[in-house]
């Protein structure tokens, strides 16, 4: 057994494959240890927020102010403010109406730009052409940059008790806080969604969810198919035909439709993440039975066997004693499959709006499903949709490298 | 003396195994076969005989390899060609193979006359479908299998007829040696004994002009070749003629090996059946001295001394043993 | 040729027989279900218990034309007799179209889709894996990880990766639907060119997964057959390497055939799912939106219409592997 389990971990694959899930099934663990928050909780008030730290703005304006010496008002600044429609509109001024020839414009060197238009640039000038509100949001243009070049910092008024203001500090360019120092921020390693949930508290808890759905649906039909496989193969005769001619017809009568017309026929109440879960492992048996009848076939009349039938042995104590420990590899390894295959039929049928229905429990398919119904995948917010897709990836990559590491340590003939 | 048709000098391959570790399965073989003639080669399993088998065939792939000596093909020295002029001229063409499991030799996806005719183009690409065609056919009848079989898939037939039908292709071309691995051990003894006529017929009619047959069943090899040589542990330890060695053998393993079968002709019949203890050795790191040493029951600490050569002794015969034919023979006629 | 009559006549009698089976299964599961969605159709029938009138009128034809007040057995039959004509009454949600309507228009996209993608993507896949077993090296080396990772990404996860590259940043390609939204089926250039425009990408996406699995299976099979006895004994009678390489192709391909046949219900649903990424007019998008508005009508006739094509399929890849495995002719005979 020891030895066994030694050459298996000498498999490279079977490595990689369960380093890969042993990390990810750590990350499941431990990180709900250290991060106590409901990871259904709205932290966002909108729409998918993109990933990084979030500081409030009240309070960098108390905080400790400290002054850098760091050119904020030069190429660094017009980079950040002007973005390319801005230039690519100033460029297309200069070379209509300020006659400036299009060689002479870099729109990549905002410092060399900005020299050209303010040296060009005239709202009174001829505009053939043009009509009043493109003339103005040129003039607009002309105001903003204004404003950036000019560095006069930004005034903090306050509100005395008549309704009048009255400047009370200036903050200058070259103030900063230290992040530090800030008592209330928030970070989104991977953004927020549609609901403004934490993307990444969610997929830990979502994977939690898939994975528990994963192991449930792939008991369930590993043992059916199990059972199946073994009365089968065991007893032949007409109970082996009966189950053998069951088990093709729903290998080929897609297991897909049958998920469909139950899943949606339980109702919308019933359908819970566990029910989700067994239905799925009792429409994925077919795959199991088949390997195990075929093993235990093959298994039926080696010697061993015969020789606990002239023994008088039990059906049970041979089946348990002379069969199961020679088809448990074979019975681990299918289990893996229905776990990866199980996964990824809860994340379809989410996609199909036939997922757990339930807004207590996020599972990898329903975020793919809510980031899709949000349309995320075409406004640009791949935090909330590509860690889903990569995750169900790899728990499958490295499942499946687990399983065929073993099959190469079990069927020798595939070693290559 | 007829015409030389092989000649192995000084032999020697390896296998390097997934562990690239050297197993040094064919170590240092000399042989020679004239036309008209067969030697068997006998020997345990592990001895190295299915090895040589291959190697004597010139065209190596992994895991075995080449390391040095010669094999003179009717006047050719084959082992200085490119491999893959040794596969296209020589193979199947000079020299043809019988594998030792003909069950799965045959592609089960291919009508056997396809497969002839590929065999054919390989070395005669103009020759046209028919010739192809009357040639497998005449060949077919000739040697006592029935022609529908060439138009069948290597799955509709049975064991028996698929090692006739693997030893029809393989000499099709009338080749110079034929290389025979355990022709008919996997195959009930009526298949046997038909295997067994064929290749005789093969010789009696010139279709093949000489024939190595490598085998684990002595008395098989005692009905249909001329001369036996016995391997031991990658090396030949003994050579004569079918006869010598069946009633006289020299070498302490021969004998044994000998003793442990029963030759149905008068002056036999009283030896006791006996079985020779131990196993062979690992090739891997081969034994310095004589490698039957440990085995042998008169080996002394001599013997795992010094590396024993073949020595000739009466007509042509050889045996790889420090003591002197004589000292043996009384040894073997005191027991 | 008698061989293969019985082999053909055996299959077709066994795949009417399963289509049998599947249809009384389609029309039974949902009515063993606690949720019974036609229970619940009779239910808001008789209650009234929505306002809109059309919806109620939809419901009370559905009611009667199903018979579903009937005992059981009598709606099988009326449900069969419907089925045959086609006829899965009036859709709920996209009232007042019919729900074979729908499915019509629906299915020729699906079909259009995923019949080339499966084979293009089942052919490619058999070759690179053929190829990376005979070439093994750096090829072998670098192709079999890549494979192995794409076949384990999801139909859908393939989808939207591809959507985001290729249509949202890089614009090569539009977003979504089966041809421009500003079009009107037509048979002029301009509407076929935006169908191919829109094609590429759902295409690519199921081509890629489906290259992944395959290429998997048949580079160990490959590898498998190249170690063959009958590999060892043609080079030893002097055949070319290129002859071999056909035998090993052809006998390593014949399992991964069995295997399609075994996974394509599989193969169906993941790309059904992916063409919901790209809101592709075909039966994946049409069951979503069935699913979204509690259509029963139309659900049932969408997990029909797939099973048969499934069926369809396999039937249809069982009688290619009768012509090009002579072993099936050879066990028929016996």
């Amino acid at each position: 057994m020891l030895n066994t389990i030694k050459q298996v971990f000498r498999s490279p694959r079977f490595l990689i494959g369960f380093i890969i899930f042993a990390l990810m099934l750590l990350t499941v663990i431990f990180y709900p240890l250290f991060v106590k928050a409901d990871p259904l909780a709205m932290v966002g008030n909108g729409n998918f927020f993109k990933p990084g730290t979030y500081v409030n703005v009240s309070e960098t304006v108390t905080a400790n102010r400290y002054t850098l010496n760091v050119d904020v008002s030069g190429a660094a600044k017009l980079d950040r403010q002007l973005n390319e429609s801005d230039r690519s509109k100033m460029a297309d001024w200069l070379i209509r109406f300020g006659g400036v020839d299009e060689a002479e414009i870099d729109t990549s060197d905002s410092v060399a730009l900005v020299e050209l238009w303010k040296n060009n640039y005239s709202p009174d000038a001829d505009q053939p052409g043009l009509i009043s509100t493109d003339k103005k949001s040129f003039e607009r243009l002309d105001k903003r940059i204004d404003e950036i070049l000019s560095s006069s910092g930004i005034i903090i008024a306050t509100e005395e008790e008549d309704g009048t203001l009255t400047e009370s500090e200036t903050i200058d360019e070259t103030s900063y806080v230290n992040i530090n120092d800030l008592a209330t921020t928030q970070t989104f390693v991977l953004g927020t969604d549609n609901f403004g949930r934490d993307v990444l508290t969610e997929l830990v808890a979502a994977t939690t969810t898939s994975l528990r759905i994963g192991l449930i649906a792939g008991l369930i039909a590993t043992a059916i198919g199990l059972i199946l496989g073994l009365i089968a193969g065991y007893l032949g005769g007409l109970v082996d035909d009966i189950i053998t001619f069951i088990t093709n017809l729903f290998t080929v009568i897609p297991s897909f439709v049958i998920l469909i017309l139950i899943s949606y026929s339980v109702g919308q109440s019933a359908r819970g993440v566990g029910l989700v879960a067994m239905i799925i492992g009792f429409t994925s048996w077919t795959w199991t039975t088949r390997s195990v009848r075929s093993q235990v076939i093959s298994l039926r009349n080696r010697d061993h066997v015969n020789l606990s039938k002239l023994s008088g042995h039990s059906m049970f104590r041979i089946i348990f004693t002379d069969i199961l420990p020679y088809i448990a590899s074979y019975v681990v390894m299918a289990l893996i499959l229905q776990i990866s295959s199980g996964i990824l039929a809860e994340a379809q049928l989410s996609m199909l709006g036939l997922g757990p229905a339930t807004t207590k429990t996020a599972t990898l398919g329903l975020m793919m499903n809510w980031a899709m119904q949000y349309s995320a995948h075409l406004n640009g917010s791949w935090w909330a949709y590509f860690p889903v897709i990569l995750t169900i990836a790899l728990i499958s990559f490295s499942l499946n490298l687990m399983n065929t590491g073993l099959d190469q340590v079990f069927n020798p003939q595939l070693r290559d | 003396m007829g015409k030389i048709m092989l000649e192995v000098k000084d032999l020697k391959t390896k296998y390097v195994t997934r562990f690239h570790e050297d197993v040094y399965a064919v170590d240092g073989v000399s042989l020679t076969i004239e036309e008209g003639k067969s030697l068997g080669i006998a020997g345990e399993s592990g001895c190295g005989k299915s090895t040589l088998a291959l190697s004597l065939m010139g065209y190596y792939f992994a895991p075995l390899h080449y390391m040095s000596g010669d094999i003179i093909v009717d006047g050719t020295n084959i082992s200085g060609m490119k491999p893959d002029d040794v596969r296209h001229k020589i193979l199947g063409n000079e020299i043809a193979y019988i594998p030792q499991a003909a069950m799965n030799a045959l592609n089960p996806t291919q009508k056997i006359i396809r497969f002839i005719e590929d065999v054919i183009h390989a070395h005669d690409p103009k020759a046209s479908k028919k010739d192809i065609y009357d040639l497998a056919k005449q060949r077919f009848e000739v040697l006592g299998l029935p022609p529908e079989v060439l138009q069948k898939h290597a799955v509709e037939l049975s064991g028996g007829m698929k090692q006739r039908t693997v030893i029809a292709i393989s000499t099709i071309l009338s080749p110079k040696v034929l290389i025979a691995d355990e022709p008919s051990s996997a195959l009930d003894v009526t298949s046997q004994k038909m295997v067994i006529k064929m290749m005789r017929e093969l010789m009696e009619k010139g279709f093949i002009h000489s024939m190595i047959f490598i085998t684990h069943e002595l008395p098989l090899l005692y009905n249909v070749t001329d001369d036996i040589m016995v391997m031991y542990a990658g090396q030949i330890v003994e050579r004569g003629t079918a006869r010598e060695m069946v009633f006289d053998p020299i070498h302490p393993y021969s004998k044994g090996l000998m003793g442990s079968i029963i030759v149905p002709e008068a002056g036999t019949r009283d030896q006791k059946l006996t079985a020779i203890p131990g196993t062979p050795p690992n090739l891997k790191h081969p034994p310095a001295g004589c490698r039957f040493a440990d085995r042998c029951k008169y080996a002394t600490a001599e013997c795992k001394g010094a590396t024993v050569a073949m020595k000739d002794f009466d007509n042509g015969r050889s045996y790889r043993c420090r003591y002197s034919v004589d000292h043996l023979r009384e040894v073997y006629a005191d027991e | 040729m008698k061989g293969f009559r019985k082999y053909y006549g055996q299959k077709i009698l066994w795949y009417i027989f399963t289509l049998i089976i599947a249809v009384i299964l389609n029309f039974i599961l949902p009515r063993l279900m606690p949720g019974d969605p036609t229970s619940a159709i009779v239910s808001k029938a008789v209650t009234g218990m929505t306002d809109a009138t059309a919806v109620q009128k939809v419901l009370e034809e559905y009611t009667a034309k199903f018979g579903l007040d009937q005992p059981m057995i009598v709606q099988f039959w009326e449900f069969l007799k419907n089925a045959i004509r086609g006829d899965f009454g009036v859709s709920f949600s996209q009232y007042p179209r019919e729900v074979s309507d729908i499915i019509a228009s629906s299915v020729w996209w699906t079909v259009a889709l995923q019949l080339p993608a499966i084979v293009v993507g089942w052919i490619l896949g058999n070759l690179l894996g053929a190829l990376a077993a005979y070439l093994r090296g750096v090829f072998d080396k670098v192709l079999l990880p890549v494979f192995l990772f794409i076949s384990n990404v999801p139909a859908f996860g393939m989808a939207t990766v591809l959507l985001t590259v290729f249509a949202v940043n890089l614009k090569w390609f539009p977003t979504s639907g089966g041809y421009g939204f500003d079009l009107i089926p037509n048979a002029s250039w301009e509407f076929y060119s935006s169908v191919l425009e829109h094609y590429c990408l759902p295409f690519l996406s199921i081509v890629l997964i489906t290259i992944g699995g395959q290429a998997i299976g048949m580079r160990s099979m490959s590898i498998y057959e190249l170690n063959a006895d009958y590999v060892k004994y043609s080079r030893f009678l002097g055949i070319k390497d290129g002859k071999i390489v056909g035998y090993v192709f052809r006998n390593a391909m014949l399992p991964q055939i069995t295997g399609l046949a075994m996974s394509i219900g599989t193969m169906m649903g993941g790309a059904l799912v992916a063409e919901i990424i790209f809101s592709y007019p075909g039966l994946g998008s049409t069951l979503l939106s069935a699913v979204t508005g509690q259509d029963y009508p139309l659900i049932s006739a969408c997990t029909l219409m797939i099973t048969i094509m499934v069926l369809l399929a396999n039937l249809f890849v069982e009688i290619i592997y009768g012509i090009i495995d002579p072993r099936i002719k050879a066990a028929q005979q016996d």
